[in-house]
């Protein structure tokens, strides 16, 4: 049986995010498939209800990636976004449920080498901690 | 009428079709409902391949299309253009980058490549079904003016700039001086409030003993820094301590500074009355250079937090180390300290080397300064954030470097922190030049991606409005809450925050993310 | 308003998870202004309720919904069909809406979400302090417009007491006293003499004591003729 393929679901803002996402790809850096990037207009826009859908839609780790908290195209839309993201931890940790599943990062558009990172950290806890549940896989 | 879609690719960069089998993408992407036409061309950007693409999407009616090729800001906007022209909505044409999310990082993984481009072809599709056409408004600028509060070096070169591009400037001054400058200058005049949003703001400015409305399309902030009185606890134990220009003004009338010069960004002048500008900062570098030029045995100490020096102040930086200039980098958290019982030496923990180093002092100079206490009204009345300093902050320095979060209002010099004559009067001619240029647009775009408020689900609970860094949320006269569209930027915080989720962000809403989400998650690769 | 928090994650997934479909019912109203059981919150913990259960294997459904106003019968009847459906009501109202729930249709079995806690006001987003227990017998006029049942830790109608310094208070060092709030309040409007006029006690028979309170209003009372009328026409 082929390993199982993670599901890494990254939501990144339309700014600082996504740029420094495609800067990476750009410089010739390579980072795993499995990550699936959803964007939003700012970090801020996301809502836990964002993240905890995707991981019942069978995520294994989820990130949110925003500008830099006070680089933030939208001023304080990153550091909105680390609260919900802090938000929906805790609620995962009360739950029982690994709350590295889950984080935040922040980038600015000339952070090259900061999304390959993300990708590998999120892709290795995928890695480590299987689905969420029984049903989704052979832990 | 039922949707009808035009899948359009791209094969233009090399990569595309060398590590993408295109054609079984095409086949995947045409094979879904309702697409009526697919295309795979060399390149998107060629204006003759437009033409052609565009006028099937007219002969198939297309109203909606689905672009496969790279970021949206690298296809040529001719194309929007024209589909805008055949009758697309602008907000109907979906660009998915598969050249920088999909091609380039996953080079060496073929087959995972290939299943990851045509799930996001299949979200791109099932989220073009989601999509609502939306339209952008205009509203007309009713005025050309542009108010500078402050008239110096940065408001004076930015009022020139702004205008020699045509607008009208009104300079705001504190003080009764006047200087030669276009428009006009209003002396003893304070900024008390402001309404509006950026092209038509109504500010309140107190002339004299008057108050009067003064209408405005952009604002530039230049209030500037001001100088300390020294209170502080370093200041105290070492008696003879200057700030930073008095030593420079002493080195212009020919004194020699006594002994190792030591210039420290401490907070200490103030005490701890006021917000201070606790940086190390270009000016500190050419007085810390002559210093040593002209005393090369003379020991010169920087001992700092933060280096702000930008641009091509950065050489003096690498100047300053080259002639022996030592820099001694602290933590804001154990600052600099002076026994008041042996006020010739300085001791400080030094970051690099996590070591207390013990400095002897000739002469102290302070090139911290504390940030002007107008700011505080100022940001209050124009609804801008200020650095934890003190001083107006810009928004990203790599995309808004003199502009603040709020479009319509710049900001320059050391308003935002302490600058040097040449570097503010760089900035005053950028805050002048985009100032210039906004009001010049003489309209106010807006709409489009903007939030929208289902008013019966809303609890007037205020959150939104709290919350929204642009003032775009306020609650309207049903006693629910409304959005300024004119002010809106769409940056979806408040549709996010909602607790009643009565606010969409339009084109980003909740189920539009869950089923992007939902669908990439289904994809095996 | 009524300000309640979500109990515990883990104690309400224990509370649930014998109940195999379950009706996680928020309200518009305070806790939705108080961030705690609007549609946001309900959404947050039908979705996190799912994930414990993928988690652990248990087949169980839980579906959000959101009411107007949950102490009200009218409201809460449209989502009756719901209701009749559950084997559970996990409610996330204040306890005014479960208890509401609870009493319209008392076979079904109705948990609490949250835990009701205060009468609050919002200092800034996100944070509530308690300014009334609703003692029933309002004397803030007299005590500078603050009320010393609720935000004195002993409730002394005659204050200050010898524990408080620094305008603080013994019994938690980062609690302001309210007798020295009054103090100075009394003080900024000129009417410290207030503060030595000695109060006799309290009638506390307004407060919570022997059961609980019913106000009536009667000019708005319907009579039965009106009821008769209302039910006629349904």
């Amino acid at each position: 049986m082929s390993e199982r393929k993670p599901k890494v679901v990254g939501f990144c803002c339309e700014k600082h995010g996504i740029d420094s996402a495609i800067l990476a790809a750009r410089s010739g850096r390579q980072y795993d498939a499995s990550v699936r990037i959803i964007k939003v207009p700012c970090t801020g826009r996301v809502d836990g209800i964002h993240i905890l859908q995707a991981l019942e839609d069978g995520a294994d780790s989820v990130f949110v990636l925003g500008c830099l908290e006070k680089n933030c195209h939208y001023d304080t839309g990153s550091i909105e976004g680390r609260k919900r993201v802090e938000y929906v931890k805790s609620t995962l940790a009360d739950l029982g449920i690994e709350k590295e599943r889950v984080e935040m990062f922040n980038a600015s558009s000339t952070m090259a080498w900061k999304f390959p990172e993300i990708v590998s950290k999120m892709v290795d806890v995928a890695r480590r901690l299987g689905p969420i549940g029984k049903a989704g896989g052979d832990r | 009428m039922k949707a009808r879609i035009q899948v359009l690719a791209c094969k233009a960069c090399t990569e595309m079709p060398q590590l993408l089998d295109m054609d079984d993408l095409m086949n995947v992407a045409s094979e879904r409902e309702l697409v009526v036409s697919s295309m795979l061309v060399d390149r998107v950007c060629d204006p003759k391949i437009i033409k052609r693409v565009v006028a099937e999407a007219s002969e198939r009616d297309v109203d909606r299309v689905l672009v496969l090729a790279c970021q949206k800001k690298d296809v040529n906007p001719g194309l929007l253009a024209a589909y805008k022209r055949a009758g697309v909505n602008e907000f109907m044409v979906e660009y998915i980058n598969l050249r920088d999310e999909v091609i380039l990082p996953h080079i060496s993984d073929k087959e995972r490549a290939q299943a990851k481009a045509e799930t996001k072809a299949v979200a791109g599709l099932e989220r073009l079904l989601m999509l609502q056409p939306l339209e952008k408004a205009e509203e007309v600028m009713r005025t050309k003016n542009v108010v500078i509060l402050g008239g110096g070096v940065a408001g004076r070169k930015a009022a020139e700039v702004a205008a020699a591009e045509g607008a009208h400037t009104i300079i705001i001054e504190k003080s009764g001086s006047s200087h030669k400058t276009p428009g006009v200058i209003m002396p003893n005049s304070t900024l008390l409030g402001a309404k509006g949003y950026g092209g038509n703001f109504v500010l309140s400015i107190k002339a004299g003993e008057k108050v009067e409305e003064l209408e405005c399309a952009a604002v530039v902030v230049a209030t500037g820094g001001g100088w300390a009185e020294l209170k502080g606890p370093l200041a105290k134990a070492f008696k003879s301590a200057v700030p930073l220009y008095r030593l420079h003004e002493q080195m212009q009338t020919g004194a020699v500074p006594k002994g190792p010069v030591v210039i420290v960004d401490s907070p200490d002048p103030a005490g701890k009355t006021l917000a201070v500008q606790d940086f190390a900062w270009d000016d500190t570098l050419e007085l810390a250079i002559d210093l040593k030029k002209q005393q090369p045995l003379e020991e010169v100490y920087v001992v700092f937090q933060e280096m702000r020096a930008f641009g091509l102040s950065e050489l003096a930086y690498k100047d300053a180390a080259e002639l022996g200039v030592r820099f001694i980098r602290y933590d804001r958290a154990a600052g600099p300290k002076i026994d008041p019982k042996e006020p010739t030496k300085l001791t400080v923990k030094d970051l690099a080397q996590a070591e207390v180093l013990t400095i002897p002092i000739g002469t102290l100079a302070f090139a911290a300064i504390p940030a002007n206490k107008d700011n505080i009204g100022i940001a209050t009345a124009l609804r801008i954030p200020m650095s934890p300093e003190g001083g107006v902050r810009r928004g990203s320095i790599q995309r808004w470097p003199v502009s603040t979060p709020r479009p319509g209002v710049f900001v320059c010099g050391s308003a935002m922190f302490p600058k040097s004559k040449d570097m503010a009067e760089a900035e005053g001619e950028a805050a002048g030049l985009m100032a210039g240029k906004f009001v010049m647009k003489g309209v106010i775009e807006y709409g489009g991606v903007v939030a929208e408020v289902a008013q019966e689900k809303c609890s007037a609970c205020l959150t939104c409005v709290r919350t929204c860094p642009y003032d775009a949320p306020y609650i309207g006269s049903a006693g629910k809450v409304e959005i300024r569209i004119q002010a809106c930027q769409g940056c979806g915080m408040c549709a996010g925050i909602c607790p009643s989720k009565a606010i969409e962000l339009r084109g980003s809403t909740d189920d539009q993310i869950a089923q992007e989400t939902r669908t990439m998650l289904g994809g095996d690769f | 308003m009524i300000v309640a928090k979500r109990k515990p994650m883990a104690e309400i997934a224990e509370m649930v998870a014998p109940y195999k479909t379950v009706k996680v019912i928020g309200c518009r109203s305070c806790v939705a202004i108080c961030l705690a059981g609007g549609e946001k919150e309900v959404k947050m913990l039908v979705s996190a309720l799912r994930l414990k259960a993928k988690k652990e294997g248990r087949k169980q459904e839980f579906e959000g919904l959101v009411v107007e106003r949950q102490c009200e019968k009218e409201w809460v009847e449209e989502v009756e069909g719901k209701i009749l459906d559950s084997d559970l009501v996990l409610s996330m109202a204040c306890s005014l809406g479960a208890q509401t729930i609870g009493d319209m249709y008392p076979k079904k079995i109705v948990f609490p979400a949250l835990n009701t806690g205060i009468f609050g006001v919002p200092e800034e987003q996100g944070v509530w302090s308690e300014k009334c227990v609703g003692c029933g017998n309002c004397i803030i006029h007299t005590t500078g417009g603050i009320c010393p049942i609720a935000r004195c830790a002993k409730s002394m109608l005659n204050g200050p007491c010898g524990g408080s310094s620094n305008g603080k208070c013994e019994v938690n060092l980062e609690v302001d006293c309210a007798w020295y709030a009054i103090h100075e309040r009394l003080k900024l409007q000129n009417r410290l003499d207030l503060i030595e006029q000695v109060s006799p006690p309290k009638d506390w028979s307004t407060s919570h004591s022997g059961g609980r309170r019913v106000y009536v209003r009667d000019d708005a009372k319907l009579t039965q003729h009106q009821k008769k009328g209302k039910e006629a026409v349904r």
